[in-house]
C-alpha cells in the first residue's frame, strides 16, 4: 500500500483514481505510451509476464454497480489477502486447511490487485457471468453420462475409480481455455516471443506453448480438435487478436467444451503491462457473449518448466487414498 | 469417496483469493482428520514437479528409523524466491506439521515446516508480504 499517497489532498486522489482507472483505455485510444516495434514492423509484445491477481473473478454484490474500486477500497483488499494468507484464515484440522496444503512460501497468488477493477469480468457490464442457456442447464443434468474427467478443474473430477475420473489439471494434461490465460495459485507465467508471421506463448503452469499464426491464415478444418483449439491471429493497429475455435469436448469451462469461440486481445499499454481481454462466447452454453479483462504485467525474470507429469505422486495418492477407504468402509460393515 | 468439494465452495471458502487452491485436490490425497507431527532429519529431497517432496527419517523412543515423504509446493515458486534443493541440505532437522495420507502409507502434506530451533522454514513472512504470526522467533 502506497501510504503517502494516502496523505495528498482528496481531489488528487479523485483524479488520480480517475486516471488510474481509465489508464488502459487511454493508452488503448493514443495516449503518451508509443507501442514498441519489432524490426519487422509488428508491435511489440515480447518479454515474461505475470497476470497474477486478487481482482475478484467475479463483482461482490458490496460494490455492485462500480465498475472500479477506491484506493482505500483496494488496498484493504490487499490487506485481507496478505492475512488470508497466512495463518489467521485458516481451521486446522478441517477439509479446507489441507486443501490449502501448505503455507504461503509456496503459494505465488499474489497480494495485490493489478487494476482498480472489481471483477476480471468487464462485459456484462454487471460483472457477473452471464447465465447458462437452458440447453447448458440440461446438458449439466446430465453431465454423469460424460467422462469425468471434463470437469472439476483444480479441484479433481466427478469421482476416484481410474484417473481418468480426474481432471485434466490433476493429470497434468491442460487446463483448456481460457483456463491457461487465466491466474491460478501459482506459476502464473507467460513468455511471449515473436517471428515474422508468428506469435508464441509459452505457458508455465502445466508448460506448452501456443503458436499463434499471424499470416492470414484461416482456421483448420472442423473435424480437427486440439485440447488448446485453432488459434489464428492477426494485428489491428498495436493490438494481437486471436480467434480461437475448434477446441475439443473434453475440457469443461463454466458448462462449455467444443463450442467455445474465444477473441483475445493483447495490447501493451505500458513498458511493463499488456491489457489482456478475452471475450467468451458459446451460444450452446451463455445468454450472450462475455469478456474478461486480466493485466499481464512484466515479470523481469525467465520462466520455469513445469514437468508435471515427472512426479504426479498425488495421483497415486489419491487413488489409493480412495481404495483405502473403501477397505476401512467395508471393515465397518462386517 | 466421491467427488471433491466443488470448486466453488473452495472459492467462497477462501474468500477473496479464489483461485488459491493446489492442482490437484489434496484433501483427496490427504485426511483431514490425521493431522501429523514428526521430527526427523532430511535424508533427501525431490526437486520435482508438479510437487517438492522432502524425505525425512524420523528416529522412535526405541531407536528405529522410518523414512517419511513430506509433500511441498513446486519448486519454481522456491527459485523464485532464492530457495534451492541445497536450501535443505541432509542431515538437517525439521519439525513438519501436516496430514498424513489417506493411503496409509508413510506420507504427509508439510503444512508448516519449522527447523530445530523453531525458525519457520519456507514461510512467506519476509519480502513477499505474507503476515507474521509471531510463530517465527526472528519475527520481531
Amino acid at each position: 500500500m502506497n501510504h503517502r499517497f494516502l496523505s495528498v489532498p482528496t481531489i488528487a486522489i479523485a483524479g488520480l483514481v480517475a486516471a488510474l482507472a481509465t489508464a488502459p483505455l487511454t493508452a488503448q485510444s493514443g495516449g503518451n505510451y508509443k507501442t514498441p516495434r519489432t524490426p519487422w514492423g509488428d508491435p511489440d509484445l515480447q518479454g515474461t509476464y505475470s497476470n497474477r491477481t486478487i481482482t475478484p473473478f467475479e463483482r461482490a454484490a458490496d460494490v455492485k454497480g462500480r465498475e472500479f474500486f477506491t484506493r482505500e477500497e483496494a488496498a484493504a483488499l490487499e490487506q485481507r489477502a496478505q492475512q488470508q494468507n497466512g495463518d489467521e484464515g485458516r481451521n486446522k484440522g478441517t477439509r479446507g486447511d489441507v486443501e490449502r496444503a501448505y503455507n504461503d512460501f509456496w503459494w505465488d497468488r499474489g497480494t495485490s490487485v493489478t487494476s482498480l477493477r472489481t471483477s476480471l469480468v468487464i462485459d456484462p457490464p454487471d460483472g457477473r457471468v452471464p447465465p447458462q442457456t437452458q440447453a447448458a442447464k440440461l446438458r449439466a443434468a446430465e453431465e454423469g453420462k460424460r467422462p469425468a474427467y471434463r470437469g472439476g478443474g483444480a479441484a479433481g473430477g466427478r469421482g476416484t475409480d481410474s484417473w481418468l475420473d480426474r481432471s485434466t489439471f490433476e493429470r497434468c494434461i491442460t487446463r483448456g481455455m481460457p483456463g491457461a490465460m487465466s491466474p491460478s495459485a501459482y506459476n502464473n507465467n507467460y513468455r511471449i516471443t515473436q517471428s515474422p508471421g508468428y506469435v508464441a506463448i509459452e505457458i508455465e503452469m502445466l508448460g506448452g506453448t501456443r503458436v499463434i499464426p499471424t499470416d492470414g491464415r484461416k482456421h483448420v478444418s472442423t473435424s480437427i480438435r486440439n485440447w488448446m483449439g485453432d488459434s489464428v491471429g492477426r494485428w489491428d493497429g498495436d493490438t494481437l487478436v486471436v480467434d480461437t475455435t475448434n477446441f475439443t469436448d473434453k475440457v469443461l469451462y463454466r458448462g462449455a467444451a467444443e463450442n467455445l469461440h474465444l477473441v483475445e486481445r493483447f495490447t501493451r499499454v505500458a513498458p511493463d503491462r499488456i491489457d489482456y481481454r478475452v471475450t467468451i462466447e458459446d451460444p450452446t452454453t451463455f445468454t450472450r457473449p462475455w469478456t474478461l479483462a486480466i493485466p499481464f504485467v512484466v515479470t523481469g525474470e525467465g520462466i520455469f518448466e513445469y514437468a508435471c507429469h515427472e512426479g504426479n505422486y498425488g495421483m497415486e495418492g489419491i487413488l489409493s487414498g480412495a481404495r483405502e477407504e473403501e477397505r476401512a468402509a467395508l471393515k465397518g460393515k462386517r | 469417496m466421491r467427488a471433491g468439494y466443488p470448486a466453488v465452495v473452495i472459492a467462497l471458502y477462501l474468500g477473496i483469493a479464489a483461485p488459491a487452491f493446489a492442482h490437484h485436490a489434496f484433501s483427496a490425497e490427504f485426511d483431514a482428520n490425521k493431522p501429523i507431527q514428526l521430527r526427523g532429519t532430511v535424508a533427501k529431497v525431490e526437486w520435482i514437479n508438479p510437487h517438492t517432496w522432502i524425505h525425512i527419517d524420523v528416529k522412535a523412543p526405541d531407536g528405529t528409523i522410518t523414512r517419511w515423504m513430506i509433500e511441498g509446493g513446486t519448486p519454481n515458486t522456491l527459485l523464485r524466491r532464492g530457495l534451492t534443493r541445497a536450501s535443505l541440505p541432509e542431515g538437517t532437522e525439521i519439525l513438519v506439521d501436516g496430514y498424513r495420507a489417506k493411503n496409509g502409507t508413510n506420507r504427509a502434506n508439510g503444512r508448516d515446516l519449522t527447523f530445530a530451533d523453531g525458525r519457520r522454514l519456507f514461510v512467506g513472512s519476509s519480502g513477499i508480504g505474507a503476515p507474521r504470526d509471531g510463530r517465527d522467533p526472528t519475527e520481531k
